[in-house]
């Protein structure tokens, strides 16, 4: 007999908890969308570093949406996938510069929009461009366009840009960099003037099928595309911003490429899984040592330049890099025009020439500084490096990590005082497809934004006006390796490396990246007799 | 009853408000824009500006804090400014997910250690007992870090058992339920552990009391006393811990969510913090908070429907 009391009630109890609990949660599982996984039939499964904010040409605010970009739209031109920043027509079948400011184009007929809207016009063109700096939209890439006005259509597939003044970047940068995608003026219109993860309408090579937030964006072949064949049904990008990650699920079998951290290389090499290929591909970072002129402890010349040659670049880049990476000689990546040969302060450095500067300048040792760094494995090693060669020339370092919100608003002027405080910083970007972009970021308009060691120098800015005002190439090779120079004299800027991007690729795929490391998905191949 | 759950639903909500007040000061408080962290040197001061005005953050800190809660009490989360979509779209898509993770986690963990602690007293001093205890620390002692990455490389890599990142196909339980195992199990392993051993110590105690002597004077079978008399007991402080613990839970859920490649609040939120995305990182904040404190009103309204003696005391 049970004696029926409070506790042992039956209108609540364990099982109707447990039976209540495990119904909910099967409800919400249930109600969650997913995705298919690793059904490898003609797919290619592929990391992105981040996840897309929108795909929207003037909005991409990321090179994770510029790979997806680049698969689903056409630009007048792309660049080719042979490591190089060189250009090939894409739905342009002419294109060339009449002038300065003048570029005509012609496109191939017969290219279509997918969902309907139609065949890509000039009229298209011109929609594409032009709203790329409609002042109404206020597109974060605005940017990009440089000085460009507007597009003259002369018929139906033919037109003419102009630019109010001469931008030798505008090729590379606005045409074949992705802001300038040609979308269908119809199909955006329907959007609604703008669109964020969802594109209305593709002309690429693939179109996009769908997109999960935070999980991945699924491409799949165009079957009314009349360019170069390509190679897959499907391609899975997935967002995944922890690089381990993507190495774990590479290794687990899920994806066919992905990008893997430096120090993961010698790992890889040990323990490549059976069907794998390790690949180093150039990262296109601008990685430097950089030194406030204005703070007090650093406004002579000859104690910037004692901590320039005291610092061994070879030893960093080992350290950080593995050996991988080389010292890099300026902002301008090997490869690209201006870039350097060599530079003035060797990697190796010397402890001795700055051992005699410091006595030059009179500085009692130990000298200490400190050192602000991005909280980053890579960069934190590299800073260590940085700490101990000077501690051989008596300045003792104090680095003080911060993430990376933070770090970023340590020079600038809109955030606070705290630019004034700054003596080091090891600092990096990603440049672009022209060395306009890698050294823009230096004139003395920049100070206090990005040009965090108020670096000003008259001729340096000068130049930079000329190198972008030009499209003779020589001539702007002749002066961007002259700013670089100027740079590295001036003792704010101690150059470390442009970096490295290893990516772990099965064997049966046949991977192509931009000289950024930034996937080419279209041009991406079956290893010959794979498929 | 219903007073009892009305006066903690109203204490939920002020804490639900001052939790997200608290939060709101202190993310704009951190140094960093999101202009300048997403778009880099292309982030002109004129580009700043113009997102600073669409994000509202060209306002005094007090004026953004009143319109957070005006537009909230109009179920308007605000609009991510760099993909243009509805913040509580983005936040209402990826909660399910670390809500399906975190009760996947917290289920599991109480259906193993609730009977491996109440076994372990009744059987208490045992070879088994000590077993389970010697298991148990050694769970609770081992990051729950450490225990994810093994399972990746044991269970994943090594024997492809179980996918290594995703959350699997939509209406595919099956899928769904292999992506889960892993990552719930990163997260809910150690509290197999802190389970047992808060079942176990309740259990021994419980036993002890006059209620269950008089039950066995009864004749009462062990099991019926066990069951219907012990553990019910014995079991409410577990389930003002498993309360808890979901907080607890709700921040570990953000490591299995990278490591397992697991769509997440706990990633939009990571990803929101690092790139001061504020109406992101406070639309999942909100939820996260609202998830937690509707947890620990479960789990108090639980305590109180299975010990009167709760809600008794609550109303005295």
């Amino acid at each position: 007999m049970v004696v029926e009391t409070p506790l042992n009630s039956r209108r609540f109890n364990r099982r109707v908890f447990l039976r209540g609990t495990t119904l909910a949660g099967l409800s919400l599982a249930g109600a969650i969308p997913g995705i298919s996984w690793a059904v490898r039939n003609n797919q290619l499964h592929i990391r992105n570093y981040t996840d897309v904010s929108s795909l929207d040409p003037p909005f991409m605010i990321s090179g994770a949406e510029g790979v997806i970009a680049n698969a689903i739209y056409q630009s007048l031109l792309q660049f080719r996938s042979d490591g190089t920043w060189n250009t090939q027509l894409d739905a342009a079948e002419y294109f060339a510069e009449i002038d300065a400011t003048h570029y005509a184009f012609r496109l191939r007929p017969g290219q279509m929009f997918s969902n309907g809207f139609g065949e890509l016009t000039a009229d298209d063109v011109k929609f594409s461009l032009e709203r790329a700096i409609d002042p109404t939209l206020n597109a974060l890439n605005a940017e990009d366009m440089g000085p460009f006005s507007h597009v003259e259509v002369q018929d139906r597939y033919s037109g003419t840009i102009v630019l109010h003044s001469p931008y030798a970047a505008f090729v590379p940068v606005a045409i074949a960099g992705g802001t300038a995608a040609i979308m269908s003026r119809k199909a955006v219109s329907a959007a609604g003037g703008r669109f964020g993860t969802e594109p209305p309408c593709c002309s690429g090579p693939y179109l996009f099928r769908e997109w999960r937030a935070q999980r991945k964006t699924v491409l799949e072949r165009n079957p009314d595309w009349s360019g170069p064949a390509v190679a897959f049904d499907e391609i899975h990008v997935y967002a995944m911003s922890d690089v381990k990650a993507s190495e774990t699920a590479f290794e687990a079998g899920q994806l066919d490429c992905a990008e893997i951290s430096v120090e993961s290389t010698a790992h890889f090499r040990k323990n490549m899984p059976p069907d794998s290929k390790l690949k180093i591909y150039p990262s296109g970072r601008n990685y430097w040592l950089g030194m406030n002129q204005s703070n007090p402890a650093l406004q002579d010349i000859r104690v910037r330049q004692a901590i320039q040659w005291g610092v061994d670049v070879n030893a960093v880049v080992e350290a950080a890099w593995f050996g991988l990476a080389q010292p890099s000689t300026g902002p301008v990546p090997a490869g690209m025009l201006g870039h350097r040969p060599s530079s003035h302060v060797p990697p190796a450095g010397d402890p001795a020439r700055a051992k005699a500067l410091l006595v030059e300048a009179g500085i009692s040792l130990p000298l200490r500084l400190r050192l602000d760094v991005n909280n980053d494995a890579l960069e934190l090693t590299a800073v260590q490096v940085i700490q101990w060669s000077l501690k051989k020339i008596g300045i003792e370092v104090d680095i003080r990590a911060q993430d990376n919100g933070t770090f970023l608003s340590i020079g600038r002027e809109d955030a606070g005082d705290q630019w004034q405080d700054i003596q080091l910083f090891f600092q990096s970007f990603v440049g672009g497809a022209d060395p306009y972009y890698s050294l823009v970021w230096f004139v003395s308009e920049q100070m206090g934004r990005w040009n965090w060691e108020r670096f000003s120098n008259e001729e340096f800015d000068l130049l930079n006006d000329k190198a972008i005002a030009t499209t003779v190439q020589v001539e702007r090779d002749t002066f961007y390796r002259r700013m670089q120079d100027i740079m590295e004299d001036s003792g704010c800027y101690r150059f470390v490396t442009n970096g490295v991007m290893p990516q772990i690729i099965r064997n049966t795929i046949q991977p192509a990246f931009q000289p950024d490391g930034y996937a080419l998905l279209r041009d991406f191949q079956p290893t010959k007799g794979e498929v | 009853m219903l007073e009892y759950v009305i006066r903690r639903s109203g204490l939920a909500l002020v804490i639900l408000l001052l939790a997200v007040t608290l939060l709101f000061a202190m993310i704009h408080m951190m140094p960093g824009d999101p202009a300048s962290i997403l778009l880099g040197p292309k982030a002109s001061p004129e580009l700043k500006a113009a997102l600073n005005q669409r994000m509202g953050l060209d306002q005094p800190l007090l004026v953004q804090l009143a319109r957070f809660y005006a537009d909230l009490a109009q179920g308007d989360l605000g609009t991510d400014v760099f993909s243009n979509r509805p913040v509580l779209e983005m936040v209402l898509e990826q909660l399910p997910y670390t809500i399906v993770l975190v009760l996947a986690a917290i289920g599991g963990a109480s259906l193993v250690g609730i009977p491996l602690g109440c076994y372990s007293a009744i059987r208490h001093n045992s070879l088994l007992d000590r077993l389970v205890g010697v298991m148990s620390v050694a769970f609770i002692a081992i990051p729950s870090f450490v225990i994810a990455l093994y399972l990746l490389l044991l269970l994943s890599v090594k024997w492809r058992w179980f996918p290594a990142m995703g959350a699997g196909d939509s209406g595919d339980i099956v899928d769904q339920a292999r992506h889960l195992v892993l990552p719930a199990l990163a997260l809910g392993l150690g509290w197999v552990g802190y389970i047992a051993r808060l079942v176990r110590t309740s259990m021994l105690e419980v036993m002890e009391e006059n209620h269950i002597r008089t039950a066995r004077a009864f004749g009462l079978s062990e099991r019926t006393i066990i069951v219907h008399y012990a553990l019910r007991i014995a079991v409410l402080p577990t389930v003002t811990i498993l309360g808890l613990g979901i907080g607890t839970m709700l921040s570990g859920a953000l490591f299995a969510e990278i490591v397992f490649s697991r769509p997440g609040i706990g990633k939009l939120l990571h990803e929101g913090v690092l790139t001061r995305n504020y109406p992101v990182v406070m639309g999942s904040v909100l939820m996260t908070t609202a998830f937690f404190v509707l947890c620990t009103l479960i789990s108090d309204v639980i305590n109180a429907m299975l010990d009167p003696r709760v809600r008794d005391g609550e109303s005295s």
